[in-house]
């Protein structure tokens, strides 16, 4: 969703190209030049899978909820992400104007790991591509996402995060979700947009593997596509965004784009277990902070982030509460924010991820 | 008496001697001076070496980030940016790609390149963070190219100009910014350095901080073809280094007697103005052991204020001093010395320390003495003059002393450090002897002189007078000009020896500098009526005896491998030239002889791609500039022992005496795929050589100076004291009714014999000196030898240059003095 998009600015901001003030500047930035977002253009799949590199931004995100054998919870989020530097310009070689960057990051019942990387383009260490045997396959050095066939989904997510390995295998039946109108995704009332699609219903079992330790994981994954060229408006100085899968199998997604002045900008998707989706309109979601707790963001420093919250679909006649389910999710990244699983209690419970940014 | 009062007490005596120096402004001067230029330059230097060292330090960095092991090809031709990408999407994420390559400008100036890729340096080294602003633009086309400012200053290359190769190529357009770890080498992406340097393969990959098994798994994981090495350049670099550090130290501490000079020369002077003072003192009660205290605290004062101006102006010198020396750093070693120097706590202390020391000698000691004379002490000339004559004579024994240990030492030199003794020892050992001759001829001339000739009488008999003063202000001038006799004799002779063996060495007309374009590659008609002749080099570095070293293959029928510059050759010399397996013999630098210790006729082991191998030395080769060991061999044998390691070391070509030789000579190398600026003439490696050479010992010429400088300082501060103090004298003669115009004489003439005898005493201590350097100590540092070449032309220079900061001292004390006279007259009036 939106969120992916600070990601990218981090490009922006260690490239010292973002106005100095805020590295969401990228976001805002007209994109001139660039391919535009049109609500005509319809999801094509699986070429939809592959980059577009006429598009300023781009990203391939993967979050999962997953217990362990004694029933702990862990949590996975991966995530590549595809930018243009310019407009036009080579794309296969070491002239590319394409960068690359992934971050992973692993929720353990003690606390939180994570990595990340960066590439050029063009050369070969990092892209997505369909390699040699007709396969779907997202890399960056060694991290991966490769598919059975020419989608992501069903597939396999390795990585490696100092000496522990990750490997998930992923799948699904139903159908991916358009977000949106058709994967037209509007972010604020001034034009900007993505397109935007998700596999929210994806199982996964997978093994940790580190010195002396192997633990076998199961559960729930989630995966988002979107790309864009001007995703956000220049008075949204950040987000909150939710993906919750529930017990019943709906799954839900919420997100708030915050606003210097007035009212968020709310959006979310209903999605019933054999994948149909309902776009849900700002009047009909009700989300409000309950509560802010500390979190370290650095050795020596703390801040207060909204970590606990309700949320209501009074539509749907369903209300819950939200909270991290570890408070020090903080990744203190060249670019850093808050990302991290929760937990959702309510009319109907589950788990899900959270993700804050702009604070 | 309680202990308060007592305090109180020492304070008023140490107060009561410091304001002596308030009062005399001029004094105060002198020895503010002598201080700062003396801590000044050897602090510089000292900051200079520590930053030189730091930097060493950080060479398993690349730009910042870690480097613990290479990643190179085992044929030397580079890595295949394939490979690379393989084994980073194996997991091996600690490589990156590095270019590192040597260009050079259409002006001919070597320059060093260096380009990595920003974006897959390790994280954890920040660097992306640490390269600030900018890398965005630096990363696409048009791309940039990063100078370090003080090297784009130098070339002459403005914010966005792009500069033009030799070989017609040109760089990305300039951006002024340096890096860590730069140097003065231009920085690129290595994206841009591929493209605009049209090359397809790394120089090689650097791995970040590998462990143990890490480095196993990947050396496993290497592609054939593909080797790793552990980083060694730190340690060969200081081991490299270390002979050059000890030179400029060397040279630094000098300096800083030469200042010590000022500082006892100032502090003689004002010792007899002071005197009184402390008479006074002991006359008022104040105890013997206060006077001491108070002059430690005097000392203590000065030794802050010395260290505190001195390294200030030690640290703006070496701003100065640095950047000649880094690029002698990079030329000669591939040093990568930055440009942001930083004071350490050490220096200030070490400065503090040997300033304290000094102090001791020259302000302390005097104090003290006449801190102890009693009340007795006389005040009348001829006194003066019999004491003086008791401190040369016992100045000659001391100096005599240490000549004898610079004998003793010498028979025992065999490091640098221990050489720079034996040259301090002989150096102090002339200057201490020089009062004693300088007295003596004065005394024999004055005893030679009829009697008819009153007025010279006086005035040598005056010089007596001088003497006192001036000894010391002339110690320091033989120390600095037999240094620079010394040292522009060996820069000299260096300069010729260098000349002379590069006119041997390059005897060929081009000389093709592009590895890949071999002779086979090439593939020149044999029988072209251009070509008289061809040698194709081939090489590798290896390590022996723990040491970088160079294994050349030389095609032995060529004619330079015919008249190689050989500085010792055995009787076996002509076996290297018809090989026989059974009996391999060898030809190595000079370096391997010196600096190894291995003599002709001697066997040693190198470990070739066959296992060990054993060769008798047959010849040693001059090879000025190289910090190397290196081996030469029959190329064929190269290429038999190391197979597959052997890499071309470029292509010599003989042209023939046709006229249009070398236009058919450039017609075919373009023909057969080399392109422009791929070859170079003779003519031109020569003026770069000796430029760089030159560049090299830029920095001596600058220490040289600023010794020289110091010297005439402390002549300038003798001359003023000597009038100062003898004011009272001078007015006695004018009231006898001499003239200015025969005052003069008097005072100049035996200045000019004083001056004269010493500079002709330097010229056989500065030979003896550059003997010394050049026979020894430049054998022990560098392994070179060459033939001393004396020259007179810098002895005249000095001469010269003597004479004008004498004649501008004389004419500065003989103004002042005829500005303080009539005040004196009134003085003497008032007396009588």
């Amino acid at each position: 969703m939106i969120r992916r998009f600070i990601r990218i600015s981090l490009l922006i901001l260690l490239a010292g190209a973002a106005i100095a003030e805020s590295p969401y500047e990228v976001l805002r930035s007209t994109g001139e030049g660039y391919a535009e977002v049109m609500p005509e253009r319809a999801i094509n799949f699986p070429q939809d899978h592959q980059p577009h590199p006429d598009y300023r931004i781009e990203w391939w995100y993967l979050t999962a909820n997953l217990t362990d054998d004694r029933g702990q919870p862990w949590g996975v989020h991966w995530t590549l992400f595809r930018q243009s530097l310019a407009p036009a310009g080579p794309v296969d070689d070491w002239s590319s104007r394409q960068v690359w960057m992934a971050h992973a990051a692993l929720s353990t019942p003690e606390g939180h790991v994570y990595g990340e990387r960066f590439a050029r383009g063009g050369i070969g260490q990092a892209g997505v591509a369909i390699d040699d045997e007709e396969r779907f396959d997202a890399w960056l050095d060694d991290w991966q996402l490769l598919g059975t066939g020419p989608g992501p989904i069903p597939g396999t997510l390795s990585f490696t995060i100092g000496d522990r390995t990750l490997t998930l295998e992923l799948s699904a039946d139903t159908p991916w979700v358009l977000q949106g109108q058709n994967g037209y995704s509007q972010k604020s009332d001034q034009g900007q947009a993505s397109h935007y699609y998700s596999q929210p219903h994806i199982r996964t079992t997978g093994t940790l593997t580190a010195p002396n330790m192997t633990v076998n994981l199961s559960g729930k994954a989630w995966l988002d596509r979107e790309w864009s060229s001007q995703p956000l408006a220049p008075d949204q100085p950040g987000w909150d965004w939710f993906s919750i899968h529930l017990d019943d199998g709906h799954a839900l997604m919420v997100y708030q784009l915050r606003h210097d002045e007035g009212a968020p900008w709310l959006s979310g998707t209903w999605v019933t277990p054999d994948g149909n989706a309902r776009p849900l309109t700002a009047d009909e979601i009700e989300l409000r902070v309950k509560e802010r707790t500390e979190v370290n963001v650095g050795p020596e420093e703390t801040r207060a982030l909204p970590l606990t919250w309700t949320l209501a679909i009074p539509s749907l006649e369903q209300r819950w509460d939200i909270r991290a389910v570890q408070p020090n999710h903080w990744l203190n990244t060249a670019f850093p924010y808050w990302e991290g699983p929760i937990e959702v209690t309510g009319t109907t419970p589950g788990m899900g991820y959270l993700e804050l940014t702009g604070y | 008496m309680s202990g308060l009062a007592s305090l109180r007490r020492l304070m008023w005596v140490g107060l009561t001697l410091l304001s002596h120096y308030r009062r005399h402004p001029a004094q105060t001067a002198f020895l503010i001076i002598g201080l700062v230029t003396g801590v000044g330059i050897w602090s510089a230097v000292q900051i200079i070496n520590s930053h030189a060292r730091a930097s060493y330090a950080e060479a398993d960095q690349v730009l910042g980030a870690q480097a613990s092991h290479w990643v190179r090809a085992s044929d030397g031709g580079g890595v295949d940016p394939d490979a690379y990408i393989q084994l980073r999407r194996a997991g091996f994420t600690q490589l990156y790609p590095v270019i590192e390559t040597r260009v050079a400008t259409d002006a001919g100036e070597p320059l060093w390149l260096i380009a990595t890729d920003l974006l897959a340096l390790p994280r954890s080294e920040g660097s992306i963070d640490a390269s600030g602003a900018g890398w965005l633009a630096m990363i696409q086309p048009p791309y940039q190219t990063w100078y370090p400012p003080e090297l784009a200053e130098s070339l002459g290359v403005a914010p966005g100009d792009t500069l033009t190769l030799s070989d017609g190529r040109t760089l990305p357009p300039a951006v002024p910014q340096s890096q860590q770890q730069q140097g003065r080498r231009l920085f690129m992406d290595i994206g841009a350095a591929l493209d605009v340097l049209d090359r397809d393969r790394f120089s090689y990959l650097a791995a970040a901080g590998l462990d143990a098994d890490t480095a196993r798994e990947l050396e496993a994981a290497l592609p054939s073809g593909l080797r790793l090495e552990p980083n060694r350049q730190r340690l060969d670099l200081n081991q490299l280094t270390e002979s050059l550090h000890t030179n400029l130290t060397a040279m630094s501490l000098l300096s800083f007697a030469v200042g010590l000079f000022i500082v006892f020369n100032a502090v003689r002077y004002a010792l007899l103005s002071r005197s009184p003072t402390f008479h006074t003192l002991r006359e008022l009660g104040a105890s013997g052991r206060q006077l001491s205290f108070a002059i430690l605290l005097e000392t203590g004062v000065w030794s802050l204020i010395g260290t505190g101006l001195g390294l200030a102006v030690g640290f703006g010198l070496s701003q100065v001093l640095l950047p000649p020396l880094a690029a002698t750093l990079q030329s000669l070693y591939g040093a990568v010395v930055g440009a942001d120097i930083l004071l350490r706590p050490s220096t200030w202390l070490l400065a503090w320390g040997i300033t304290l020391a000094g102090l001791v000698f020259a302000l302390a000691m005097p104090l003290w003495q006449e801190s102890r004379q009693s009340v007795r002490a006389a005040r009348d000339l001829s006194d003066r003059w019999v004491r003086d004559r008791t401190a040369r004579r016992r100045l000659a024994w001391v100096g005599l002393i240490l000549a004898l240990a610079a004998g003793a030492v010498y028979s025992q030199m065999t490091t640098v450090l221990v050489g720079f003794v034996v040259l301090g020892l002989a150096l102090f050992a002339a200057a201490f002897c020089l009062p004693v001759v300088l007295g003596a001829v004065l005394g024999w001339t004055l005893r030679a002189l009829p009697e008819k000739a009153w007025q010279l009488r006086w005035a040598f008999s005056d010089g007596g007078a001088q003497l006192p003063t001036l000894r010391i202000a002339m110690m320091a001038l033989l120390l600095a000009l037999t240094a620079n006799l010394g040292v522009e004799t060996l820069v000299g002779s260096f300069r010729t020896a260098l000349t002379d063996w590069l006119d041997q060495r390059l005897a060929a007309d081009l000389y093709l500098q592009r590895d890949s374009l071999t002779r086979e590659e090439l593939n020149l008609p044999a029988d072209a009526d251009w070509l008289a002749a061809s040698h194709q080099r081939v090489g590798l570095d290896i390590r022996w005896r723990g040491r970088p070293t160079e294994v050349r293959g030389l095609e032995p029928e060529a004619p330079d491998s015919r008249a190689l510059p050989l500085a010792d050759s055995s009787n076996e010399l002509s076996l290297w030239y018809v090989w026989d397996t059974d009996n391999p013999v060898i030809l190595a630098n000079e370096q391997v002889r010196h600096l190894a210790g291995v003599e002709s006729g001697q066997t040693i082991t190198l470990s070739t791609g066959l296992g060990d191998r054993s060769f008798e030395i047959v010849g040693f080769v001059h090879d000025y500039g190289n910090p190397y060991y290196q081996f030469y061999l029959p190329r064929g044998e190269v290429e038999r022992l190391w197979p597959g390691r052997a890499e071309p070391q470029g292509l010599a070509l003989w042209l023939s005496d046709r006229p249009d030789a070398e236009a058919s000579a450039e017609a075919a190398l373009l023909a057969a795929g080399a392109q422009a600026g791929d070859w170079i003439r003779q003519a031109q490696i020569k003026t770069v050589s000796l430029r760089i050479f030159d560049r090299t010992f830029a920095i001596t010429a600058a220490m040289n100076g600023l010794t020289l400088g110091v010297a005439g300082l402390a002549l300038l501060t003798a001359l003023l004291a000597i009038h100062q103090q003898r004011l009272p004298d001078y007015a006695h003669w004018r009231s006898l009714g001499v003239r200015y115009r025969e005052m003069g004489r008097v005072l100049t003439l035996p200045l000019a014999v004083i001056v004269l005898l010493t500079w002709l005493a330097s010229m056989p201590l500065g030979a003896l000196l550059s003997w010394l350097l050049i026979h020894d100590l430049n054998v022990l540092a560098f392994g070179w030898t060459m033939a001393l070449d004396w020259d007179w032309a810098p002895a005249i220079r000095l001469g010269l240059l003597t004479a004008g900061v004498v004649a501008a001292a004389l004419a500065v004390s003989l103004w002042r003095l005829h500005r303080q006279l009539p005040e004196a007259l009134r003085r003497l009036g008032g007396q009588s």
